[in-house]
């Protein structure tokens, strides 16, 4: 892993080793095309911030979650946000797909 | 010190990219950033290959700050204005730096690179050649910067501020849910601390909050403004960006970043350790 804390490359481009984490990844488009530059951020279930990547190329975003509800929210160019709520679970992928 | 003389925002950017006495710096964690495209005349900064010791854990001392801003073209006068990804998170951090070696002027580009994209702002490739100076540090201004005895010594004291997300101060989970949860350091938070995420001192664009949202912010979770302020994260960075809130936009002196932060503090033997959500 990397010891920083910082958001790796956007997008979603390596595979992910699921093993004992609870992944939580998908992209975003608009048009059927990838939405880049923009940012996917994802709240614990009280509405508090946890993390933010920005988009891969590919529209691409992915986190590293503990079991339970989340929401990701997409930023976007033109003042666009976006909530997803999605359920998070050890040894699993949990696939968001957001078309603007 | 007033927000202005730290902050800009990115239309005083625009007026200033080709100022030869300005110097835009774009510092991030993931470089490949810049090289996609960055804001006109601004030069890199790599958080860790350039603000690091390359051996110990520890940041780069004084002959090497200068060396790196000589190479870099970067004048003892001139005005740096720092940016990044992460909201502004490596950027307040090599603040943070700039301040530990007593640069004058600099300031933070408010929103950070986040907001400039999201606000749809040029970006370039370019990149900018700046002719090499003969950088003077000062001795580091050890009165911003706490380690862990002082840490340790600070509980029941003075405010601690955890600025981790709530599930990493909890011990849920270790590290921020962008990266795989695989450290190895022992998760909780130091007994009394006051955890605010330094996610609720920004908005979602990135900008800071007002001057009152942010006293508001800080007074409500418990913060004591006439005692002495700790702020840490994972690994300094994150409460670097909580430093500059208290300490550059909210004025407040003896306000510390301890840079060694929960790698740290979480890897010592025997020192206290709380578990669970904050009081």
């Amino acid at each position: 892993m990397t010891d920083g804390c910082g958001a790796p490359a956007g997008g979603v481009s390596t595979p992910a080793d699921v093993g004992n984490q609870a992944v939580v990844q998908g992209h975003v488009t608009r048009d059927g095309a990838a939405v880049a530059p923009g940012y996917a951020r994802l709240l614990n279930s009280g509405g508090d911030f946890v993390a933010e990547v920005p988009l891969g190329e590919d529209g691409g975003f992915r986190f590293f979650a503990a079991p339970g509800t989340w929401t990701v929210r997409v930023l976007a160019p033109g003042g666009v946000t976006e909530d997803r709520s999605v359920t998070a679970d050890v040894g699993h992928l949990t696939a968001v797909e957001v078309a603007l | 010190m007033s927000r202005s003389d730290v902050l800009v925002d990115a239309e005083w950017v625009e007026a200033h990219q080709s100022d030869p006495s300005v110097v835009l710096v774009e510092v991030d964690e993931d470089v490949s950033a810049y090289d996609k495209g960055h804001i006109r005349n601004a030069i890199k900064m790599d958080w860790k290959k350039d603000l690091q010791d390359p051996v110990r854990r520890d940041f780069v001392d004084k002959s090497g700050f200068e060396a790196l801003l000589s190479e870099r073209g970067v004048g003892n006068d001139d005005t740096v204005v720092l940016y990044g990804g992460n909201n502004n998170w490596f950027a307040a951090y090599a603040y943070w730096y700039f301040r530990l070696y007593g640069h004058s002027s600099v300031k933070l580009l408010d929103g950070g690179r986040k907001k400039w994209e999201l606000d749809s702002r040029e970006l370039v490739t370019e990149v900018p050649q700046r002719s090499a100076t003969s950088y003077k540090a000062s001795d580091v201004d050890t009165s911003i910067r706490a380690k862990r005895d002082e840490v340790e010594a600070a509980i029941g004291n003075k405010n601690l501020v955890d600025v981790r997300s709530p599930d990493e101060f909890s011990g849920k989970l270790l590290a921020p849910a962008h990266l795989p949860q695989e450290s190895a350091q022992r998760p909780g938070h130091i007994p009394g601390a006051l955890n605010v995420p330094w996610a609720k001192s920004a908005n979602d664009d990135g900008s800071f909050r007002s001057d009152e949202e942010l006293r508001t912010l800080y007074g409500g979770a418990g913060l004591d403004f006439s005692t002495d302020t700790i702020a840490y994260c994972r690994i300094g960075e994150r409460s670097a960006h909580t430093w500059f809130v208290l300490h550059e936009l909210l004025g407040e002196a003896n306000v510390k970043n301890y840079d060694g932060s929960w790698t740290e503090y979480g890897s010592l033997v025997g020192v206290p350790i709380e578990l669970g959500a904050g009081k």
